[in-house]
């Protein structure tokens, strides 16, 4: 079953040095139960592919010039807000690089999943296990049963006491789970993750990753993770795309992409990843490629 | 990597403070609104310098009276009116610039000369002295600066200087705070520790090395500062502890206005918008000279 | 946390030992004669000597010194030369008034000038955004005496609105006394006529007092609401579909609050200090008159206790709003 569709989608940002086109037309199918990875370097466009299909880049300073993306039969860039705060939390759910950054520090954790859940609920009261008529009362209690399961789900020991605390209160592995989670406990059919593990610890990186996977795989759910790290893709994806400049280079099955690569860059990508085999010396890098001979 | 450029240095036609100065000049001309404050500030200046021969009726300032032209509304004669002794407004505040201005200036360069002095010597020195002055200084910053100037100046009795010093006195503390930190900072900075290392003394170190250093936040809040000294020397006038009649001051002109209030309301206006309009301008002022010099706080 | 509260409250101690004797030593150090003021121009020398004998005068300064402040200690703040009153009983007269006129400009100031900076962040660079900055600038440069005059003349004399001036009609009897502010004392005894009137007269001086803090809140509030804006967090509750009024008003303003809760301490000292002047504008009979009233006679037994009473209410607020640092940041920690 196909949950997202992006056909053609080319965005451009305004700046003071006038406008720049940034994504020149991507085409990318998500369905259920396939983990895409996208792989390309630092400004090649994949976060920003991730923010559209939720519509979180503000227009201004981005413009849509063409393309579409279908996410659940919904045109999500003529969509109403209405219509789209109804899909994010509930049917589209995200988790960002650092998790420092990304929970709210002034607030306990609990309040935070709560109102997340609360909103998924309102959209969707089977989330909580309510039925549409339930009370607010029942709303909150079924919120809050709701953030505590979860909590523990993603691995958090004693989840029912720990809810109260601050994010500062946590480490930052245990962080990137109560993120996981706060995007998890909606129910989504399509989790985006943007660099879920570049700011953690290699040990607690797999961990998180084995975490998303588990999830994944209980819930048959779509996924695409954003990462420039191909150990990460071998390890979890199904799929795998690698952007350059704003383009999908190359995009399929992970292993007829990282076996048999057709396109010179996805090689010298490849190529860039140190083994134990390299000498010392000679990392190398990606060298000048220039944009045009890509196109 | 075809042709090998000779290495070289470009020259500099100034010097790397002067070309800060001037970059920073720059950035201030491109806001308009700190463009506005200066042309303001110096129209003020210029006002107040000139105001003794520019004014149309020298001798209300004076102290002549003209009875018999009481509280006329504003007109082509009298462009802010006349005030209760027949006396020209637009005379009287214009020449009252000159009071307000001073008073002000005098007020925040007695606060940076005092509260720089201490504040350095606090930070410098450490230790005991820091204690002391800046619990003396703590003392000062929690009594409420408007009730103890007015004290020391109905205290010191009326005239102009006693109303600078007393404002003075509750003016110094800020500063010694600010340059307090500041010294603070900047003493254990590389440049200083070098210094010392070359054998510099104390009191060249802290002149010579720190306090150059230190100048842009002294100067920004000093800047900010000029519109509230202003402000204050007015209130003074306004409670009636400051400068007496027949010396204009606009305050004490807004004073006098009050008990003549809503029949004679031309007579408050003129030096209110006077006081506003100072206060106004040398905010404007200070905010685009803090947006320049000190980024940090920009916001 | 009951800890911190406790040690700072002892730490009060000295900084007020402290002020009575900087407050005393200036006082005295300065010249002036308060009693021959008090006694009148055509005073004996003997009715002179004989008052400056029964306020004290005649003994050396440490001797004054310590009976004035173990006299403190029983509530007994001096005398006022000129009112002949006890200053603490004048105090307790006066300080409601001055309080109640405070609290309701730092009311309206918190009142209108947080939202107005949240919304202007949020609509930054829009007409509502320049509008009301640029009121801001003016706000903040704008006397409150001059305002206060402004805003009689506006709605008291030509609109006939709201009274000229006063707390409450003289011909009329205020509300009983329970807390000493007018407004509420009216409310517990439920006379909402009382109220109306209390509230009526007290509209334009607390807002001749608001506008110049208003701004100042509102200015800070917006930089520091545009600054949050542009963390992560928010863009993770955006992400998930919280709505863009429960982010704003729950999630950013809370985290915007911390800097502007400082701006807030400081404006209550600048609101009870600077009361005088729009006590004057508005005749209110409160502590700033008072206290006028006592340094023009040079009675500086009044104007000592205002000071103290000033000061210590200014160290209670920077305690509470220390306090509530904690609320508005979990990271603190009182140690």
């Amino acid at each position: 079953m196909t949950l997202l569709k992006i056909s053609n989608l080319q965005l451009s940002m305004k700046s003071y040095e006038g406008e720049t086109p940034i994504l020149h037309g991507i085409d990318l199918t998500i369905k259920r139960g396939e983990v895409w990875g996208m792989v390309g370097e630092t400004g090649s466009g994949k976060s920003l592919t991730g923010l559209s299909i939720s519509r979180l880049i503000p227009t201004p300073p981005g413009r849509y010039l063409a393309g579409s993306i279908e996410f659940q039969g919904i045109d999500v860039l003529k969509a109403t807000d209405r219509e789209m705060r109804a899909l994010r939390g509930r049917h589209l759910g995200m988790i960002f690089q650092d998790p420092t950054t990304n929970l709210n520090p002034a607030f306990r954790i609990g309040t935070q999943l709560v109102d997340v859940a609360l909103h998924a609920g309102h959209a969707d009261p089977s989330v909580l296990g309510l039925s549409p008529g339930a009370s607010r009362r029942q709303f909150k209690d079924a919120a809050r049963q709701t953030a505590i399961d979860m909590l523990g789900k993603v691995g958090i020991p004693n989840a029912s006491e720990r809810i109260n605390d601050y994010p500062h209160q946590f480490s930052g592995g245990m962080r990137q789970r109560v993120l996981i989670a706060m995007a998890m406990i909606g129910k989504p059919d399509l989790l985006i993750a943007d660099e879920p593990t570049t700011a953690l610890d290699v040990s607690v990186q797999a961990q998180v990753l084995r975490l998303i996977h588990e999830l994944v795989a209980e819930r048959n759910i779509g996924v695409l993770l954003i990462t420039h790290n191909l150990g990460v893709v071998a390890q979890i994806c199904t799929h795998v795309a690698v952007m350059y400049c704003g383009r999908i280079l190359e995009a399929g099955a992970v292993h007829d992409v990282l076996k048999r690569p057709s396109h010179s860059y996805t090689r010298a990508l490849l190529d860039s990843v140190p083994t134990v085999h390299t000498k010392r010396g000679e990392l190398r890098g990606l060298g000048d490629l220039q944009p045009e001979a890509l196109a | 990597m075809t042709v090998q450029h000779p290495l070289t240095i470009p020259a500099r036609s100034q010097s790397a403070r002067m070309e800060n100065w001037s970059r920073a000049f720059y950035r201030f001309r491109q806001s308009w609104l700190s463009m506005i404050g200066l042309a303001i500030v110096i129209l003020l200046i210029v006002a107040a310098l000139l105001a003794p021969y520019i004014v149309p009726y020298p001798e209300h300032v004076g102290g002549v009276t003209n009875t018999a032209a009481r509280f006329q509304p504003p007109s082509a004669d009298a462009w802010f009116g006349t005030n209760e002794l027949g006396q020209d407004i637009f005379s009287l505040v214009l020449v009252g610039s000159q009071v307000s201005l001073f008073s002000g200036l005098a007020v925040v360069f007695i606060a940076v000369v005092v509260g720089t002095a201490i504040g350095a010597i606090a930070g410098y020195v450490g230790g005991w002295a820091d204690e002391t002055l800046m619990r003396v200084t703590d003392l000062f910053l929690t009594i409420p600066s408007l009730i103890l100037a007015m004290a020391v100046a109905a205290a010191l009795g009326t005239g102009v200087f006693n109303m600078i010093v007393a404002i003075s006195v509750t003016w110094w503390p800020a500063y010694a705070r600010l340059v307090r930190g500041e010294v603070i900072g900047k003493k254990e900075e590389q440049f200083v520790v070098a210094a010392r290392a070359l054998g510099a003394g104390p009191l060249r170190i802290l002149c010579r090395h720190i306090l150059p250093n230190i100048v842009s936040p002294v100067v920004v809040k000093a800047s900010l500062d000029m519109g509230f000294a202003i402000l204050t020397v007015a209130s003074l006038g306004f409670v009636g502890i400051g400068v007496k009649p027949p010396t204009p001051e606009w305050g004490t002109l807004l004073s006098t206005a009050r008990s003549y209030m809503p029949d004679y309301w031309w007579t408050a206006v003129a030096p209110g918008m006077a006081i506003f309009l100072a206060v106004f301008a040398f905010n404007l002022l200070g905010d685009g000279l803090r947006d320049i010099l000190d980024p940090k706080a920009r916001r | 946390m009951l800890y911190f509260i406790l040690r700072r409250l002892v730490l009060v101690v000295p900084i007020l030992i402290g002020l009575t004797l900087l407050l005393f030593v200036v006082a005295r150090l300065l010249p002036g004669d308060p009693v021959g003021l008090a006694a009148g121009p055509n005073a004996s020398a003997e009715t002179i000597a004989q008052l400056r004998q029964e306020f004290g005068f005649d003994q050396p300064l440490p001797i004054q010194y310590w009976t004035y402040v173990t006299g403190l200690l029983q509530g007994d703040w001096g005398t006022s030369v000129f009112t002949r009153r006890p200053v603490f009983e004048d105090i307790l007269t006066y300080l409601p008034a001055t309080l109640e006129l405070v609290f309701a400009a730092l009311l309206l100031a918190v009142v209108i000038g947080i939202p107005l900076g949240l919304l202007t962040a949020v609509y930054r660079n829009g007409a509502l955004d320049y509008a009301t900055r640029t009121l801001a600038l003016g706000g903040i440069a704008m006397p409150r005496f001059f305002l206060g005059l402004l805003l009689q003349l506006a709605f008291a004399a030509w609109l006939g609105w709201l009274p000229l001036s006063g707390r409450y009609p003289f011909i009329e009897m205020p509300p009983e006394t329970i807390t000493g502010f007018y407004t509420i004392d009216s409310l517990l005894a439920g006379d909402f006529y009382a109220l109306r009137v209390a509230i009526a007269h007290l509209v334009l001086p607390a807002f001749a007092m608001a506008l110049s803090p208003l701004a100042t809140i509102m200015r800070m509030m917006r930089a520091s609401t545009i600054e949050v804006l542009q963390q992560d967090y928010v863009m993770t509750e955006r992400a998930l579909g919280l709505s863009n009024r429960l982010i704003l008003f729950k999630y950013v303003l809370k985290n915007a609050m911390t800097s502007t809760l400082t701006v807030i301490g400081l404006y209550v000292s600048w609101l009870l200090g600077g009361t005088v002047l729009v006590e004057t504008v508005f005749d209110w009979p409160g502590l700033g008159l008072y206290a006028s009233q006592a340094i023009l006679t040079q009675d500086f037994m009044p104007v000592i206790g205002v000071t103290l009473v000033i000061a210590i209410i200014y160290l209670i607020t920077m305690l509470v709003v220390d306090l509530l640092y904690g609320v508005f940041n979990p990271k603190v920690r009182y140690a």
